[in-house]
């Protein structure tokens, strides 16, 4: 039994794990593209790691960067190899099972989302990013997506704002004067 | 005496046996989530307990580890969809059988059998730690290296199908790690040039971009898909039942602490490889394997469980990760000022003694939620992908962001994400990546110690190997792998056991 190669299975089951899709015995769409791309890089880490001190010394900073970026190029050549002699999967495209639109909007958004946490602050950011993806994915009404977005963000906002104390950018939000707000109503109560 | 004390910080404290508690039953759902995985969680709460102590942030995390490597069997069961890949075996005899309307016995079965084999990997990890650790002090810095190395291949080889691809992910791994100012001779590794970079990539960023965002990604792909509703009667096994399976259960718990305490190897390859020694020792299962055979169940779920506990002794006493999950427990450790290493183990033997008292809570706390609370259950594993998965995105960023309090990784980790999600597809494993991210340091420092002590040279380096009986094991280890992929050892498989391939 072979239960990392699971193949079209891998992406149509829902599991998950960090265990890769892929074939055995055939390429999919894309794969040698990659292959090639990852020698070529390899090929450039391994002069960039050459450069730092060369030859210089078995213990020089360089030796363990060159050591594995010769690796790198060794093993990603062999593996362009093998898959430039594999025959292409026949029901697959790159469009359907690669890199389906879903998932490019979705790395747009979540570039977006850099871009966008530091001028606008962590909650704006946040609840515009929750609106569009789950309108996208869940194709329901504006309410529920309003409902379910802003429900949730203010759900995650306690838990990690409040009781693990991450900072989040605050940006245009006046957050912590909110939170001061709260503090002082929760004093109240409490005497 | 002080051990003792240390074993027992967990029950004296309240805080943190509800932490452990939460841990736990949050691992139970997020392991039983499909497109939720064990490391994902652990991987973004790191960056959120960051700024907690070091009790309450490992009970947390104790918790979600032990809970996810069970939570894992009950959508093996009930969907056919393994939500952590240490139930992928528990798959093949737990569906079957909930289709034949035995969910419920099911689920008791491997509930209880999941706590006695935690409960044994937990117990070799108490009396076997100590030793070896004191063991390890005798470790040379070669030893290390090869041992580093010998943790990302076996990662590399025995998780997935290509060891050459394995190698490719944990030499990137290693490089990745390499990043920034060398920490002894201040010179730039990988830098370009730029200031940003001088400071290294945020493992971190790393660690939940492949894990959080490459796997959010993947899942995009199967949004529409619904749960099947199963019917769950009686959870609770007899304990005729209990007894009935309980000499394989002590066999396979065994092989799930050793599998478990190999560096690089973790529950999902010791599940599998107790379901095939079920599969030969069980002479007349009563109902065929494949089919549903409780001994098909039995047998992983003690396995895995048990792995969680071996997986421990590696990580504990020599800093080296068994698996991808330990390889970010360790990243825990780090962020926390621990060591993990032979030295934790005399310096803070009470943090030793703390972490093994918080995995028996969490054993405890895992056979409790997993004999109760199985309506909610049901619920929670059908809300809906559209509202997860942008939840999972918003929290790796979070995540990513809340360390460093720095753009620049959150940029670092949506790349990572999305290599990750081309690295999934195309068969290239992500455990290497993130072990050899983990272990970049430990290797190029015992590397340059070694080679050092040796006046640079390479013939009594290699002197040194062959002549320290613990080096020659190991080297020999590291040239197995390699040999064992190459088409001489395959042929020659074929000629031993008839077939190449089981």
């Amino acid at each position: 039994m072979q239960p990392d190669y699971r193949g079209d299975a891998d992406h149509h089951d829902g599991t998950s794990d960090a265990t890769p899709g892929g074939y055995a015995a055939q390429r999919r769409p894309g794969e040698l593209a990659f292959a090639i791309f990852l020698t070529l890089a390899s090929l450039y880490l391994l002069y960039e790691a050459y450069g730092i001190s060369g030859f210089e010394a078995l213990s020089a900073p360089g030796a363990i960067p060159m050591a594995t970026t010769f690796a790198m190029v060794l093993s990603a050549l062999a593996v362009a190899v093998r898959t430039a002699g594999l025959p292409l999967v026949q029901n697959e495209s790159i469009r359907a099972d690669i890199l389906p639109v879903r998932v490019g909007v979705f790395v747009v958004l979540l570039i977006c989302f850099g871009l966008l946490l530091k001028p606008l602050g962590f909650l704006p950011t946040a609840l515009l990013f929750l609106i569009v993806s789950i309108k996208l994915l869940a194709r329901r009404s504006w309410a529920y997506t309003l409902v379910v977005s802003v429900g949730s963000l203010i759900a995650i906002w306690i838990v990690f704002r409040v009781v693990f104390t991450v900072l989040l950018p605050s940006g245009i939000v006046p957050e912590a004067e909110f939170i001061q707000i709260l503090r002082d109503l929760a004093k109240g109560g409490a005497s | 005496m002080e051990a003792v004390a240390a074993f027992f910080t967990v029950f004296t404290q309240p805080e943190l046996l509800v932490l452990v508690a939460v841990g736990t039953f949050a691992g139970i759902y997020v392991g039983a989530i499909p497109g939720l995985s064990v490391t994902m969680a652990v991987s973004i709460l790191i960056s959120f307990t960051f700024s907690w102590d070091v009790y309450p942030a490992i009970s947390l995390m104790v918790g979600i580890f032990m809970g996810g490597v069970y939570g894992g069997s009950r959508t093996a069961i009930l969907l056919n969809i393994p939500g952590a890949p240490s139930a992928i075996a528990t798959a093949l005899d737990g569906y079957p059988m909930a289709q034949r309307g035995e969910a419920g016995q099911a689920i008791g079965v491997t509930t209880v059998m999941s706590f006695f084999g935690g409960l044994i990997g937990i117990a070799v990890l108490a009396i076997a730690a100590p030793f070896v650790s004191d063991f390890a002090l005798r470790f040379q810095p070669r030893d290390y290296m090869l041992l580093a190395v010998l943790g990302i291949l076996l990662v590399g080889s025995l998780s997935s199908g290509s060891l050459v691809k394995g190698i490719f992910a944990g030499a990137l791994g290693i490089a990745i790690g390499a990043v920034g100012r060398d920490p002894l001779t201040f010179a730039e590794r990988f830098t370009f040039d730029l200031q940003i970079m001088e400071g290294g990539i945020s493992f971190i960023a790393v660690m939940i971009g492949m894990f959080g965002v490459s796997e959010a990604l993947q899942q995009l792909h199967n949004i529409d898909k619904t749960a099947v509703r199963q019917k769950i009667t009686k959870i609770v096994p007899s304990f005729g039942t209990i007894r009935k399976y309980l000499p394989l259960s002590l066999q396979t718990s065994s092989i799930g602490v050793i599998i478990g305490a190999l560096p690089g190897t973790g529950g999902d390859i010791a599940a599998l490889m107790a379901y095939d020694h079920a599969k030969r020792v069980t002479k007349d299962p009563e109902v065929p394997f494949g089919q549903g055979a409780m001994e098909g169940l039995v047998a992983p779920e003690t396995a895995n469980n048990a792995a969680v506990g071996g997986a421990f002794i590696p990580m504990m006493t020599l800093g080296i990760p068994g698996d991808a999950v330990t390889a970010i427990m360790i990243g825990a450790l780090f962020i926390h000022g621990l060591n993990p290493g032979p030295m934790l183990m005399i310096d803070q033997p009470d943090m030793f003694w703390f972490i093994v008292g918080a995995l028996l809570t969490a054993n405890i706390f895992m056979l409790i939620f997993g004999l109760t609370g199985i309506k909610i259950f049901t619920k929670i594993v059908e809300m809906p992908r559209a509202i997860i998965i942008p939840l999972i995105l918003l929290l790796s960023i979070v995540g990513a962001y809340a360390v460093n309090n720095s753009i620049t990784d959150v940029y670092w980790m949506l790349g990572f994400g999305v290599f990750g999600y081309f690295m999934r597809h195309y068969g290239y494993p992500l455990g290497p990546v993130i072990l050899g991210v983990i272990l970049s340091r430990l290797l190029d420092d015992n590397w340059r110690r070694a080679i050092i002590s040796e006046r640079e040279d390479l013939g009594r380096f290699f002197e040194g190997i062959f002549t320290s009986p613990l080096s020659l094991v190991l080297f020999s280890a590291v040239i197995l792998i390699f040999v064992s992929q190459t088409p001489v050892w395959t042929s020659m498989k074929t000629r031993l056991f008839g077939k190449a391939s089981s």
